[in-house]
């Protein structure tokens, strides 16, 4: 069984990323189980979602410290998330930095050594320039797909020709085929990384 | 054909295959997505009710002429919906009633975590629990087969982690909608007619029908089951947490509860006599652990579960010295700053509640996406109880500071939907009793905190057919509001203005700030802020906690993609730094 926990901030497609991977596990194949928390996920709060696939799956959460993957599409969150990864997991962020709301003048500074902090707790980091790279493809919407491109090349077990599938099925024909493009150049990145 | 779904989905598709003739709901997290999936199937009736007691209502009055119904609603609004719940039990169904609670432990979105088996309890009705999306899906067929054949509304009670998670369910894919036939309706007064008399009757038929719900609890293998596996560990668990235990404790003897109301007795005692130890695991109260107990047995429940919150495999595995392999990355040390959600940028919610705090107001509050007022750094409401609670709650509030030596003023805050909801009888009992309160009605033409569902107030329905809208200063006005008052929040100094006229009233008022939700309105409102000047980083716009100002190096930064220009910015400077071009805003007269 594969466990991918996901995060990010609301309204930057994370529960669109989870939902690309649960639906390409499950033409993989594989039992699923999808969990996310979006009371408020338009709001710009945190946002959670876990994936777990494999032959047969019970929980949709996670237990703590057992993830495989963790997939962020920020920085800062993935730090929040840490805890949730195995030390020897997979950690791949969005090297976007998005500045909490300001709650008035006494706030906690945005930490700033999010790289070090994240490469002496974990074996595998990548961090994605994804933001950039959809901008570059013409919208930077697309940058939870670029991540699921940077993240297909951990996961064998689930084919391109199934995430090429899924991803064709989960836009309309006019963004197709930027986040067909998002999707190879996030691949090509990992897999050059 | 295997789909994934999430349990609402699951839900609006075993409604489809029942036959159900009509769906109704009031929008409340977890449960906001049975109907909106309903509604977007196309096959079944559907309404967005004003609250769940007439959602209830409707759902009922079909039931009652023979159509099945489904009516959905969070779990506080099953306490609105409990006079009409309580009652149709006595009287019974014709075609099949089903009500969903959608409960919320651990409070995701909610402002209690009660757990509605109680009320299943209370009411004498049985209780579904699905614990994935495929018997989310079957169960409410059975539930409304269960419904007509024992005469009886039946809740299928859910939780967040079951709504809003996701799980393959195996669809026909050739499957159409097949409306369920209408049952032959004639009058039986004796029976829908609940004056004592009668009603002394139907609780002996209500009783008589709950050892029969029993009696198919103890059968129905489809619902209840048990696994045997390692006899030294028996648990009898239902919902999520049997998902839970599964991953936990894959080893152990289950005995899993479909129907959890009433207990099937016969079927715990067969399993508690096969098992050395006997446990209970559930979420929140110990309602099963209570019931085993009731027949003699010792379980261990509560005394080694959390009464509290959400269950886990984590505080599952700890209990039974388990090990889930646990090695995660280490929590950095230093402080993260938090990220809760916020007001959008160009908010109009964020307007009143900045002048709202300025003027040092006692603030009776209400439930919606301006609940966020409370958070730093607008820290602008004394009280959030429950939908509709701000308008009876400023009048109370204002009984007993009038009264006080340092009388302070009171205002009352309510969104456009919670008004409907329940906020219009407080208005009625403030001119009655002679009230003098203020209320500010926040209308952003929309149920925003659920995610933009229309009401009354919109003028279109839950199938997206225009209908009248409802015009909120014309009812007040009926209702014997002399004071009724329409301003536009963005311009503050004259909401301040407003405030301070209505407040001096000796009469009840209602100040209506109509400023569409942002985000379904996404025009901007002006040009994006500009800065005029070198700021000199004092600090005041980031008081509006705005998520388009940033402060950067001690300057505040605006950004310009999120900007919209709504101006409030410019309003509070100090400095006359800030500049907006004001290109939108709504024609209103105050």
């Amino acid at each position: 069984m594969k466990s991918v926990f996901l995060t990010g901030v609301g309204g930057h497609g994370v529960l669109k990323l989870s939902g690309i991977l649960a639906e390409a596990a499950l033409t993989a194949g594989f039992d699923v189980r999808k969990s996310e928390i979006h009371g408020m996920s338009q709001r710009g709060g945190s946002v959670v979602s876990q994936v777990r696939y494999g032959n047969r799956v019970h929980s949709p959460l996670i237990p703590a410290g057992t993830a495989d993957a963790l997939i962020s599409l920020e920085l800062l969150e993935a730090l929040r998330a840490l805890p949730c990864l195995r030390r020897d997991g997979i950690l791949l962020v969005n090297e976007q930095h998005i500045s909490p709301a300001p709650l008035g003048r006494h706030r906690v500074p945005y930490p700033e050594n999010v790289r070090e902090l994240c490469e002496d707790r974990v074996e595998t980091v990548v961090f994605v320039p994804a933001h950039e790279m959809a901008r570059d493809l013409g919208n930077e919407k697309a940058a939870n797909v670029v991540m699921a491109g940077a993240f297909s090349t951990f996961a064998p077990e689930i084919s391109v020709e199934v995430w090429v599938h899924t991803i064709e099925a989960a836009f309309r024909p006019e963004h197709r085929e930027l986040n067909l493009h998002a999707f190879r150049a996030g691949q090509y990145f990992t897999a050059t990384d | 054909m295997r789909k994934l779904l999430s349990g609402n989905e699951a839900i609006a598709q075993g409604a489809r295959e029942a036959g159900v003739l009509f769906a109704s709901a009031y929008p409340g997290t977890p449960s906001t997505e049975i109907l909106e999936t309903i509604a977007r199937q196309g096959d079944i009736r559907v309404q967005w009710a004003p609250n769940e007691k007439v959602a209830y209502e409707v759902a009922c009055g079909v039931a009652l002429g023979g159509g099945r119904a489904l009516v959905a609603m969070k779990h506080v609004g099953v306490n609105v919906a409990a006079d009409p719940l309580f009652s149709s039990s006595y009287s019974g169904v014709n075609g099949g009633l089903v009500l969903v609670s959608a409960d919320d432990p651990a409070m995701h979105s909610s402002q209690n975590e009660q757990d509605n088996r109680h009320l299943a309890r209370a009411a004498k009705i049985p209780v579904l629990e699905p614990s994935d999306s495929q018997e989310a899906k079957d169960f409410v067929r059975m539930a409304f087969d269960i419904s007509e054949e024992l005469d009886t509304p039946v809740m299928l009670r859910v939780t967040t982690r079951i709504c809003h998670s996701m799980s393959p369910v195996v669809l026909d894919a050739d499957a159409v909608y097949r409306r369920k036939p209408i049952r032959p309706y004639r009058r039986r007064m004796s029976k829908n007619v609940l004056l004592p008399a009668h009603a002394r009757r139907r609780h002996e038929v209500v009783e008589v029908r709950l050892r029969r719900l029993a009696q198919l609890g103890e059968s129905a293998r489809e619902l209840n089951r048990i696994h045997w596996g390692d006899r030294t560990i028996g648990i009898v668990t239902s919902g999520i947490a049997y998902q839970y235990v599964r991953e936990a404790v894959p080893h152990a003897s289950i005995l899993k509860l479909g129907l959890t109301y009433p207990l099937p007795a016969d079927l715990v005692r067969e399993f508690a006599a096969g098992v050395d130890e006997l446990y209970v695991v559930e979420e929140l109260d110990p309602f099963l652990e209570g019931e085993i107990r009731a027949l003699g047995l010792r379980p261990a429940g509560k005394e080694v579960f959390p009464l509290t919150g959400e269950l886990d495999p984590d505080k599952v595995a700890a209990v039974f010295g388990i090990d889930l392999g646990g090695d995660g990355a280490e929590a950095v040390d230093e402080q993260l700053p938090v990220r809760p959600p916020v007001l959008c940028a160009g908010c109009g919610h964020r307007a009143a509640f900045y002048t709202l705090s300025k003027m040092g107001l006692v603030v009776t509050g209400d439930i919606g996406c301006y609940t966020l007022g409370t958070l730093p750094p607008l820290l602008a409401m004394d009280s959030c109880m429950c939908m509709g609670a701000s308008v009876g709650m400023a009048q109370g509030m204002e009984i007993a500071l009038g009264t006080a030596a340092d009388e302070r003023r009171v205002v009352g805050v309510i969104g456009d939907s919670t008004f409907i909801h329940s906020g219009i009888t407080g208005l009625i009992n403030m001119v009655y009793n002679g009230g003098a309160s203020t209320l500010l009605i926040l209308d952003n033409g929309t149920t925003a905190m659920t995610g933009h569902q229309d009401h009354p107030g919109t003028g279109v329905t839950a199938s997206g057919e225009k209908t009248h809208r409802l015009d909120f200063a014309a009812l007040c006005r009926a209702i014997g509001v002399r004071r009724v008052r329409e301003t536009d929040p963005y311009d503050m100094d004259r909401l301040e203005a407003v405030l301070n006229e209505e407040l001096a009233a000796d009469e009840p008022s209602v100040i209506i700030c109509r400023a569409p939700c942002r985000l379904v309105e996404r025009v901007p409102l002006g040009h994006p802020a500009e800065m005029e000047i070198d700021c000199p980083g004092c600090g005041v716009c980031l008081e509006l906690g705005c998520p388009a100002i940033e402060e950067l190096d001690g300057r505040s930064v605006i950004d310009p993609a999120v900007c919209t220009g709504c101006g409030l910015c410019a309003q509070i400077c100090p400095f006359c730094g800030l500049k907006v071009d004001t290109i939108r805003r709504d024609p209103v007269t105050a």
